[in-house]
């Protein structure tokens, strides 16, 4: 154990903390989107985002021709590349996430199938993509080009703040407030929250289920896409496994705040990203998810619906 | 149409037939099947053969331990309705319990056997006791969780091998003439099937009296279940602690036929390919969730000629089953007029209004 | 005939900010069929839960055949005599009308786990036992042909007659029933009706909640009316029915006791 460490880089953790843990909440989100209207667990979500990640390699070399030997871009040129791959990834994800609701979900939806018959269904989904992408990749890791320079812009009370992090977290936050207002104002964002609270009236008030529930995986998708984005922006890397690991903590972090509960997966998205990376620097990378772990059963077991309940809706019994 | 379907369904009239048969008939197809499932090793049809890897291998692990790991899940998943993710971990304490307690004492298999047991059945106290009352989806998550801890402090833990894990684990002693070795699996298929046979008897007892009715309650309806005097805690940790006992004995005995092992082999995707068998054989249906196991075991052996599409296969396989027929393949059966009297009884209609 | 089987004293019942019970006095007492009534919505149903450890009361105390139950949790309140039917029924849909009632008469059981495993003679004889006792309810209730069909394909009428038999078997000393004839035809009233009676006759002390007047003036030995939560009359049924505050705030007009 190493306190001394936590102690002398704390504001540098937080800060990749904080980062982190914006990446958690745009995927948490996700999960937590699903779960309020069809009160399942999305497994395949994990692929969604790792799609996502693969989209925006793609969309930096195939597109706009960035190799991972090349020097970093600049100017226009590098906000440019940076868009593309951001689009690219909020799409590719936004329509995985919908193509597997239709695939996985849509038909057992209608014929009234168990929860767990629909979560195999999911997981059947998830092994697949996950395979099509090992094979597709020879299981080897793919490096992600440097498509900007990544340089350090100031210096608080110790910790760095590199400019690459600085753009992640106040991306999301964008893309969390834009997210807020479409489901608080708009017409189809009034929709899931409907859903989320009694299917049967929403019904018949009008709410085109099927819609809803599109509309819900496509926002849940771009909000994946934007963070597998911003994932391989930080961390310059991605394999077909890379869902596997976001997934869990993403999910870990949406039950945490109380899934099915927007602002809950927002504060648990930071909130164990900065856990994640306090208690590495105390413990040991290795043991990090164990940390993560114990902390969310005492959470559980103090407050069984979360941290925030489950307050897109009251929790159905 | 209706009755076309019930003509067909083979699962109701295989029942029906079984309710039907006097004991001795009973007895007689059960020493059948029980013999058929002895001599498979034996067995060199070309159907079931697996081509790219030995038969009889195939058969002890995955074929026969799925078997056995899915009737253990199915009392915590299909009978109690308690959705766990983390089944793996119980395998793996039973595996490590064999695993160092035979390369570091001087104790053999059949000695170790029931302290592997019994330290899963305790992990699953421990799991069991704070986490039950959480409902399903957290459950889910927990258990998740729980299945990656024992996976990481394996990984993590020099005192335990860490990430190269344990070898030298001791075969277990012989058994009058059946030589265990690495070199012939059929003895440890022949293990496995007793125990599974074993654990199959118990199951059954169970399900048919007082526990396997509390937990149908607990699974359709815990408040009503707590109000008809069940202690729903109890009984759901008692779910949890026998599935642990099975993944226990499966964990020992398969640590003491792969000599080695490493902590990765037991990670989420075991957990979930059990799950899997439960779902997909047809959760709650004994039968049907051993056809399941057999089915998703055997499978990718048997088109290992296709080697690198075969989990894509299957992870489409799954989804299509699951579409086509969510309720698995072998579904419980919905157990109605059995007793032919019932048949005469006419519908009288009375008392149903609205 | 004078002890009290269920004394509730001084109940109240708060969610949030909305006050469900009000300072409930009741007490039931050995024998009685005492019939519950009040509009919707008076807090009829949340006695029940009060009672059977559904909801822990804000304040004040239930006593049951001499001791305080509450914080006792669920199963050891219906071990201990109290057993309910459902408004909305609550059947296990997907277990036979056999196993429904089997599940109840399982209370008294005493094999665990280890002993259903090893099928011990305890195991054996108890199964037995709960075996012929729901056989016997079954019967009672009028519905043994429907032994074998699943809980949720019986009709109505058998589904809430078969509540009651599951109630039965845990061998309560207090039944509560939650407007068992609600959706009967008025013959199929009088018959429950005869059935609660035959019911108390047996020994047991019923609690019931009923919206139907004729059903409740035919059988009750005595009727306690709630109104908004708080109780406002208790006493047998004709004085009941002459009291101006009933007359007043729960039927609006003369009761009709035909």
């Amino acid at each position: 154990m190493d306190f001394a460490l936590l102690h002398d880089a704390f504001w540098g953790l937080t800060f990749d903390g904080i980062a982190l843990g914006a990446i958690y909440a745009l995927i948490s989100l996700g999960y937590t989107l699903v779960y309020g209207v069809l009160r399942l667990i999305n497994f395949a979500h994990s692929e969604v985002f790792m799609i996502g990640t693969f989209a925006a390699l793609v969309a930096a070399s195939g597109i706009m021709g960035v190799k991972v030997e090349d020097d970093p871009r600049t100017g226009v040129k590098m906000v440019l590349t940076l868009l593309v791959c951001l689009i690219a990834a909020m799409l590719a994800s936004a329509i995985t996430a919908v193509l597997v609701e239709i695939v996985a979900y849509r038909r057992l939806r209608q014929r009234g199938a168990t929860k767990l018959a629909t979560l195999i269904s999911a997981i059947g989904v998830s092994i697949s993509l996950v395979e099509a992408f090992r094979i597709m990749t020879h299981s080897l890791p793919r490096e992600f080009p440097r498509i900007m320079d990544k340089t350090f812009l100031f210096s608080y009370a110790g910790a760095d703040i590199r400019n690459d992090k600085v753009i992640v977290i106040i991306a999301a936050g964008i893309m969390m407030f834009a997210l807020e207002r479409f489901i608080s104002k708009s017409r189809l964002g009034k929709g899931i929250r409907a859903v989320s609270m009694d299917e049967n009236t929403a019904t018949l008030m009008g709410v085109n289920i099927n819609r809803v529930i599109t509309v819900t995986f496509f926002a849940g998708g771009l909000m994946a896409g934007a963070a597998a984005f911003f994932y391989i922006l930080v961390y310059e890397n991605t394999s077909f496994k890379v869902g596997f690991f976001l997934g869990i903590s993403a999910f870990t972090a949406a039950v945490l705040g109380g899934i099915g509960n927007l602002k809950g997966a927002l504060f648990g998205g930071f909130a164990l990203g900065l856990m994640e990376t306090w208690s590495s620097a105390v413990f040991g990378t290795a043991w990090k998810a164990v940390i993560s772990f114990i902390i969310l059963v005492l959470v559980l077991l103090i407050k069984p619906t979360g941290l925030f309940g489950e307050s897109i809706q009251q929790a159905r019994v | 149409m209706a009755d076309m379907k019930s003509r067909l369904n083979l699962r109701d009239r295989g029942a029906e037939y079984w309710e039907r048969s006097p004991k001795w008939r009973r007895v007689a197809l059960s020493i059948f099947f029980i013999a058929l499932c002895y001599a498979i090793p034996f067995l060199n049809n070309p159907l079931i053969n697996t081509p790219g890897s030995d038969f009889r291998s195939v058969l002890f692990y995955p074929v026969g331990m799925y078997v056995m790991m899915a009737i253990g899940l199915n009392i915590v998943v299909g009978k109690s309705g308690l959705l766990d993710l983390g089944y793996v971990a119980f395998f793996a304490i039973g595996a490590y319990t064999m695993a160092i307690l035979g390369t570091k004492t001087s104790l053999n298999f059949w000695e170790i056997l029931p302290i592997g047991v019994a330290l899963a059945m305790l992990s699953g106290v421990l799991l069991g006791t704070p986490t039950l009352r959480l409902r399903g989806d957290y459950l889910a998550i927990v258990t998740l969780g729980f299945g990656e801890i024992v996976r990481i402090v394996a990984v993590n833990t020099d005192a335990i091998g860490g990430a190269r894990g344990i070898a030298g684990i001791p075969t277990p002693p012989n058994f009058f003439k059946a030589k265990f070795t690495i070199l012939d699996p059929k003895p440890y298929y022949w293990l496995l099937l007793t125990f599974t046979l074993l654990i199959i008897w118990m199951v059954r007892r169970m399900a048919a009296r007082r526990p396997g009715r509390a937990w149908d309650a607990i699974r359709q309806d815990d408040d009503v279940a707590q109000l008809m005097g069940i202690n729903t805690r109890r009984y759901k940790v008692w779910a949890f602690v026998l599935g642990a006992a099975v993944a226990g004995v499966g964990g020992v005995v398969y640590a003491s036929q792969i000599l080695s092992i490493v902590p990765d082999q037991f990670n989420l995707n075991v957990s979930i390919l059990i799950l899997a068998c439960v779902v997909f054989g047809g959760i709650g249906n004994l039968w049907g969730v051993i056809l399941g196991a057999v089915l998703l075991a055997f499978t990718p052996e048997r088109i290992r000629f296709l080697s690198q599409p075969r989990i894509l296969v299957f992870g489409m396989a799954l989804v299509l089953m699951m579409n086509l027929r969510p309720d698995g393949i072998l579904p419980k059966k919905k157990r109605e007029h059995f007793d032919p009297d019932w048949h005469t009884v006419e519908e009288s209609g009375e008392g149903e209004i609205k | 005939m004078s002890e009290n089987v269920l004394e509730l004293q001084n109940i109240t019942m708060k969610f949030g900010g909305v006050t469900a019970l009000n300072e409930v006095n009741l007490v039931v007492k050995k024998g009685e069929i005492l019939a519950l009534i009040g509009p919707n919505g008076a807090g009829k149903t949340t006695i029940f839960n009060v009672i059977t450890g559904v909801y822990k009361p804000t304040s004040g105390d239930v006593v049951f055949q001499g001791a305080s139950i509450v914080g006792k949790k669920r199963f050891q309140i219906t071990k201990l005599g109290i057993a309910r039917t459902f408004q909305n029924i609550r059947l296990f849909g997907e277990s036979s009308a056999l196993e429904n009632v089997v599940t109840g008469a399982d209370v008294h059981s005493k094999t665990g786990v280890v002993g259903s495993i090893f099928g011990t003679r305890q195991s054996r004889r108890e199964e037995k036992a709960a075996l012929e006792k729901a056989l016997e309810l079954l019967e009672f209730m009028g519905i043994k042909k429907r032994a074998g069909q699943l809980g949720k394909n019986l009709p109505y009428g058998d589904q809430r007659r078969l509540e009651i038999a599951r109630a039965l078997a845990t061998d309560p000393k207090l039944l509560l029933l939650d407007e068992p004839a609600a959706g009967f035809n008025p013959a199929e009233k009088v018959a429950l009706g005869e059935t609660i009676k035959k019911i108390r006759d047996a020994g047991y002390t019923v609690l019931l909640i009923e919206h139907d007047m004729s059903l409740i003036m035919g059988i009750s030995d005595r009727v306690a009316v709630l109104d908004f939560g708080t109780k406002i009359a208790d006493g047998t049924t004709t004085e009941v029915q002459n009291d101006p505050r009933v007359i007043e705030a729960y039927l609006g007009a003369p009761a009709d006791a035909s």
